[in-house]
């Protein structure tokens, strides 16, 4: 398979902040590759340095030391930042202008076309429920209804490339729902989306390929997939009314758990798994499933930054079994 | 078209904040008291008699011709609007950077294709369409309050407003510098006042500097003259010119949009350079 095109790369980028002789290393040599029509998620906690990364490839920001390539040129040049959309962390529409009016001011700055922008207006305010509130001040919307135009901002010039920062901070769930539908529509037309997020199981959902971010280092990055995959974690369940006390397993010298009803088991590799197998079937044992386990987002995202406190972060993914199975225990 | 959506922004947020609203109140509510305080009987050509503020003036005799008493009265009339129009402009445009440069407002200005230069340029233009208009209405009301009462037209007054916007033009090139260093408005609209006030009395600098003791301070004074606007001189300039005596001279003029045009293009680098 042949890689597409790279939208956004970014090398050994470091952005320092200096305030009144204090300094504060928010991006340290970060290496990153965006390809066309990706959705890519970029994780942190906060504080972690996704702002400013995102404000450094929209040249909002300039970077202390490294290169950002965005489309294969600067993102400082305004030619650059033609088609791309962006809805910034906490962005404030100035509360004189509607819903309409904003739309039509920052689509005239991205340079499209008055007739473009009659039709699309309207349009794009429906896509994401603002439709009755088009005619009133931005300044009386409510927190998300303000995202929501943000988010039809970010669309108005069809983009194929898309920044968010945090696109569902302060949308209900319905909304959430609503949103995540709009970006994946969005990618269909094979737009380059680029999110920035702390929720887990809303970036699980939704991107390709993530990366975490901590304290302004790239630690980790792989496609969902691989970030996911597990593990050397087993779900064994045997047949109802059979059982197998975890302490004998335990006793020939096997790593267990229960879960509820389920025995967890972490095994070295397939061919410990087979032996367990049999060792289970020598004792007549009826297994009724083995899954292997996946850990959700949130746990690797935990695990990835706790235990950067104590070892440096390899880039490298979790290693991957040969076995594959129903996944996902979240 | 990006310039005509930078100019529309403009006019919108001063409508919407009520500066330009502001702004013809105090100018409508200057122009109801000339016209109402203002009443003069002329007769064959020559000023009769008057009143201005309800006290009555009477002239024995012939008076002075109409012309000269009017044309008079406007050169007063230009050097108040000279203070006023620039004071009530500055109060007007004060908050433009602040407001464009506010965290999150200015990431959605920024990120869009369009220049930092452009989009800074673009805003200083809709002030000044925003400022020409007001000043218009202003200065346009007052000449032809008095032209209509006492049918002398002055043009030189009209061609007054012109230095007044001049004087302006030149003190927006330094709020715009305050407004992208500092991202205060209150700052934005005090400096420029400060150096108003500063600026008056540097036109006396020779007499200024001869007292002072040091060569450093004298040389000083001298510089400080000749960098900031020359807003005494052109007052004086304006009101003569009003009167027919004189035209303004060109250097207090050229260098004070001197002086503007350099704090704007600082304003513009600084802006360039900016991270947000
Ligand atoms: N303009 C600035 N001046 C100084 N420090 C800054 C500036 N902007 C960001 N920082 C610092 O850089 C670090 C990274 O900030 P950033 O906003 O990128 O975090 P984040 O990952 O987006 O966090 P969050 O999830 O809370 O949005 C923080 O320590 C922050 O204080
Ligand atoms: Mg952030």
């Amino acid at each position: 398979m042949d890689i597409p095109p790279t939208v956004i790369a970014v090398r050994r980028l470091t952005k320092e902040f200096r305030h009144w002789g204090r300094r504060l290393l928010a991006l340290d040599r970060v290496d990153l590759e965006v390809h066309r029509g990706e959705v890519f998620g970029l994780l942190g906690a906060n504080g972690a340095g996704k702002t400013t990364l995102v404000k450094i490839l929209l040249g909002l920001a300039r970077p202390t030391a490294g290169d950002v390539l965005v489309r294969g040129s600067s993102p400082r040049r305004p030619g650059t930042r033609r088609r791309i959309g962006y809805l910034p962390e906490g962005h404030r529409f100035p509360g004189y202008l509607t819903g309409d009016a904003s739309l039509r001011l920052f689509g005239r700055l991205a340079g499209v076309p008055e007739k473009a922008l009659d039709a699309r207006i309207p349009e794009l305010l429906e896509l994401v429920g603002l439709g009755e509130r088009r005619r009133d001040r931005v300044g009386r919307y409510s927190k998300g209804m303000t995202q929501r135009l943000g988010l039809a901002c970010a669309l108005l010039d069809e983009p194929d490339l898309l920044f968010l920062d945090e696109p569902t901070d302060g949308v209900d769930p319905v909304g959430r729902r609503h949103i995540r539908d709009i970006l994946l529509q969005t990618r269909e037309h094979g737009t380059t989306i680029f999110i920035n997020s702390h929720l887990l199981s809303e970036v699980e959902r939704t991107c390709d390929r993530v990366a975490i971010l901590h304290e302004g280092r790239l630690v980790r990055q792989g496609t969902v997939q691989d970030l996911t995959a597990p593990s050397r974690r087993f779900r064994l369940r045997l047949a109802d009314g059979q059982s197998m006390l975890p302490e004998r397993l335990a006793e020939d010298g096997w790593r267990v758990v229960t879960n509820n009803g389920h025995l967890e088991i972490e095994v070295a590799d397939l061919e410990a798994l087979n032996r367990l197998v049999d060792r289970l079937r020598a004792d007549r044992r009826l297994i009724a499933e083995i899954s292997p386990v996946r850990t959700a987002l949130e746990d690797v995202f935990i695990e990835v930054v706790e235990g950067e406190e104590h070892s440096p972060g390899s880039l490298e993914n979790g290693s991957r079994t040969g076995v594959h199975g129903p996944g996902g225990d979240r | 078209m990006k310039t005509w959506a930078l100019i529309v922004d403009t006019w919108r947020e001063a409508l919407a904040r009520y500066t330009l609203l502001g702004f013809l109140a105090v100018s409508s509510l200057f122009l109801l008291i000339l016209t109402f305080a203002l009443n003069l009987d002329i007769v064959d050509g020559a000023l009769a008699a008057g009143t201005l503020f309800g006290k009555a003036f009477d002239l024995p005799g012939k008076g002075p011709a109409i012309d000269t008493v009017v044309v008079t009265g406007q050169s007063v009339f230009a050097g108040m609007l000279y203070v006023l129009g620039v004071f009530l402009a500055v109060f007007a445009t004060g908050s433009q950077v602040p407001n464009l440069q506010h965290r999150g407002t200015v990431d959605l200005y920024v990120t869009r294709p369009i220049g930092r230069t452009h989009l800074l340029l673009g805003r200083f233009l809709g002030a000044a369409t925003l400022v020409t208009a007001n000043l218009l209405f202003l200065c346009g009301g007052v000449f032809v309050v008095i032209s209509l009462k006492t049918h002398v037209w002055n043009a030189r007054f009209l061609a007054a407003s012109g230095l007044i916007l001049t004087v302006f033009l030149s003190y927006l090139g330094f709020m715009y510098l305050i407004g992208v260093l500092t991202s205060s408005t209150p700052l934005s609209i005090m400096l420029p006042y400060a150096l108003y006030l500063l600026s008056l009395p540097l036109a006396a600098h020779d007499r200024v500097a001869a007292a002072m003791d040091s060569r450093l301070a004298a040389s000083t004074i001298h510089t400080l003259y000749w960098v900031f606007p020359k807003t005494a001189e052109i007052g004086r300039d304006l009101t003569t010119y009003v009167l027919g005596k004189a035209t303004p001279a060109f250097v207090p003029l050229a260098t004070t949009v001197m002086f503007g045009a350099a704090c704007l293009a600082v304003a513009v680098v600084a802006f360039n350079r900016k991270n947000f």
